[in-house]
């Protein structure tokens, strides 16, 4: 077992495409950490570094205390899981799983008893004598899983393993995947674009942009606490709705106005004297889409109502994600099914002032949450 | 009207098919029954299956014309060349495609354009070059041996092409697996690179087997002795002599066919997915 530490990590390629700046994250022992981001951030490249598939332009890589940026990738004591399960595919899957303990001349039967026990694990005990290709996405993928298991590595690296399986496999594997990390207990280190896989599995999330990190912390704080546009953006599904404007003062503190409605900020939220710079200026408010609500049924005392014209109403079973526009602004508010809203209706919202975000327009920083 | 238009074209074409078929068929339907005639109703230009294909077989495999040890020095040179050419061949097309340095693609664009140089314009230089080690007494490497007809064809241009376009379609990821697993890069070349893209191998091995097997110019020139000739070799001196036994001859052309048919008939599928670059 052993944690990771990346320290002022470059990666500038032969073109001088530069796929990550100064990268510096620790990274437990036993710890989930999920790298999330869209394509072309670095998540992968970082993953590629830590499993020596690619070399390191700058900074100084730790896998446990030993130093391993010019350690070949076989010397790391990692094991890798690939998007398309990179499984050898003259192999039956008993030897896809044997191979790498062969090439460290373990024992046979005990290559065999680690084979065994984690096929039961993963429940591919009976293809175990088939070929990759006779066998399904999910059951390929869990072959990739048990062949990186046998190996007992440091550190399993897993990357976008479940972009290939349809919908109702991949949230079925996720827990499956959760589940293998609380029983082996080795660090993970998993990437993925989907931040609702990123949200469910990761003890904690590195959010990455253009090579550099955004955040990092749990999913939770990530979600409550998001320290830019980008991670109150990239984090939440329906996104973040962002609603551009002006900060004025009031009596009691401060209010956000836009399309003619002053949106009250509570003093919990900015006490007196802390917007004082913004008054009169340009901001972007974030309200998240259960925080938008309907105004007859709403508990919260702190709440402003705004009025919006359906555009669309998406049907979830249990909820509806409610698509209106607010002046020039386009929302999504995420309201109980029981909520009669049509298309091209105009109806009434509530935000729940004490949920809301603002963020500089200008740097995206957040200026409270 | 639009139907009967259809009908009429559909026949043409069918029509006009059936002749190029018979046209291509037709050398080999030849080559067949003139190996089963004498050589005087070949000569009388006869069309039909006669009876004297065993007398045919039996003169080409009489002691005084060596036929036999054609046979075997074809086969020895196309089986090495086959064997040397793959691997080193796959060698080059495998680096040219996987490992990434400086001059990679000038050094390939090079390598393409030697393509362009016919072997004829080759063959005086290397005649001069085997004909030097001769001179320098290295006699077993030099003209008139086996080396002198596999060397210059174990390295062809197109071959590391045809590699390395197939590599392409082997998948970067089991390259990493086995390299994480613990191999290093010459066993991944053998123990998955190999065994991955057998079906590449296969189509080049028909390729390379079949150019040697049917190799006749240089083979020509660069093997001098009665005991050294290869198969074309050995027919064509039949076929220019001052009374060619057709029937003869014709039976030798079969046998000569059959290796190459032969493995392509057992290697079809493999080519086939090999020529369209096919993983599986």
């Amino acid at each position: 077992m052993a944690g990771i530490s990346l320290r002022h990590i470059d990666k500038i390629y032969e073109n001088r495409v530069t796929a990550v700046s100064d990268l510096n994250l620790e990274i437990r022992d036993h710890e989930f950490m999920v790298l999330v981001g869209p394509s072309g951030c670095g998540k992968s490249t970082t993953l590629r570094m830590i499993a020596g598939l690619e070399e390191i332009s700058g900074g100084e890589l730790y896998i446990g205390d030993r130093l391993v940026n010019h350690v070949a990738p076989r010397d790391r004591d990692i094991a890798m899981v690939f998007q398309n399960y990179a499984l050898y595919p003259h192999m039956t899957v008993y030897k896809n799983m044997a191979f790498g303990l062969r090439l460290r001349r373990t024992d046979k039967q005990v290559i065999d008893r680690k084979i065994r026990d984690a096929a039961k694990v993963l429940g591919i005990e009976e293809y175990l004598d088939r070929k990759p290709k006779a066998l399904s996405g999910g059951q390929r993928q869990r072959v990739a899983l048990g062949r990186a298991m046998v190996r007992d590595p440091s550190v399993f690296l897993l990357d976008e393993p479940l972009s290939n399986l349809d919908a109702k496999l991949r949230t079925s594997m996720r827990s499956e995947i959760s589940k293998l990390h609380s029983r082996l207990g080795t660090t993970f280190v998993y990437v993925t674009h989907d931040q609702t896989e990123a949200m469910t599995m990761g003890d904690r999330i590195c959010v990455m942009k253009d090579g550099l990190i955004q955040q990092v912390d749990t999913p939770q704080r990530l979600y409550d606490a998001p320290c830019n546009l980008f991670v109150a953006g990239f984090i939440g599904s329906p996104q973040m709705n962002f609603i551009p404007v002006k900060i004025g003062r009031t009596a009691d503190g401060y209010d956000a106005g836009a399309n003619g409605v002053k949106i009250p900020i509570p003093p919990s939220k900015a006490e007196k004297g802390r917007l004082d710079a913004y008054i009169g200026k340009e901001a972007v408010l974030g309200i998240r889409p259960e925080h938008l609500c309907d105004p007859q049924g709403s508990g919260s005392s702190n709440t402003c109502r705004i009025r919006v014209r359906t555009e669309l109403c998406e049907l979830m079973g249990s909820e509806i994600n409610l698509y209106a526009a607010f002046g020039e602004e386009k929302l999504v508010a995420r309201l109980p099914a029981r909520v009669p809203a049509r298309a091209g209706e105009e109806l009434e919202l509530g935000i729940d002032c004490e949920k809301l975000h603002l963020f500089d327009s200008e740097t995206g920083h957040a200026i409270f949450h | 009207m639009r139907n009967a238009k259809t009908v009429t074209l559909r026949v043409l074409k069918y029509i006009l098919l059936l002749i190029l078929s018979l046209i291509s068929v037709f050398p080999f339907l030849w080559m067949i029954i003139c190996a089963t005639n004498t050589a005087v109703d070949v000569n009388r230009g006869k069309l039909t299956f006669g009876t004297h294909l065993i007398e045919n077989l039996t003169a080409l495999f009489s002691p005084d014309l060596n036929f036999p040890r054609a046979l075997l020095n074809s086969a020895v040179v196309a089986v090495i060349t086959t064997v040397l050419a793959l691997l080193i061949s796959s060698m080059a097309g495998y680096g040219f495609e996987v490992f990434r340095s400086r001059g990679r693609d000038r050094v390939f664009n090079f390598l393409l354009i030697s393509m362009m140089i016919p072997f004829c314009a080759l063959m005086i230089p290397l005649y001069r070059m085997f004909s030097a080690l001769n001179r320098a007494g290295l006699t077993a490497i030099g003209l008139d041996t086996y080396v002198s007809v596999i060397v210059p064809v174990i390295a062809t241009a197109f071959l590391i092409f045809f590699f390395r376009q197939n590599t392409k379609s082997f998948p970067r990821d089991i390259l990493e697996a086995a390299r994480i697993d613990g191999l290093n890069e010459l066993s991944i070349f053998f123990r998955m690179y190999m065994p991955v893209m057998k079906s590449t191998y296969a189509a080049g091995a028909i390729i390379t087997f079949m150019n040697s097997w049917n190799s006749y110019l240089w083979p020509l020139v660069a093997l001098q002795s009665e005991n050294m000739r290869t198969v074309p070799l050995v027919l064509s001196a039949m076929g220019s002599s001052y009374t060619p036994d057709y029937g003869m001859i014709m039976a030798g052309i079969i046998i000569a066919t059959l290796p190459t048919a032969l493995i392509f008939f057992v290697m079809q599928k493999q080519f086939v997915a090999g020529m369209l670059g096919s993983v599986k």
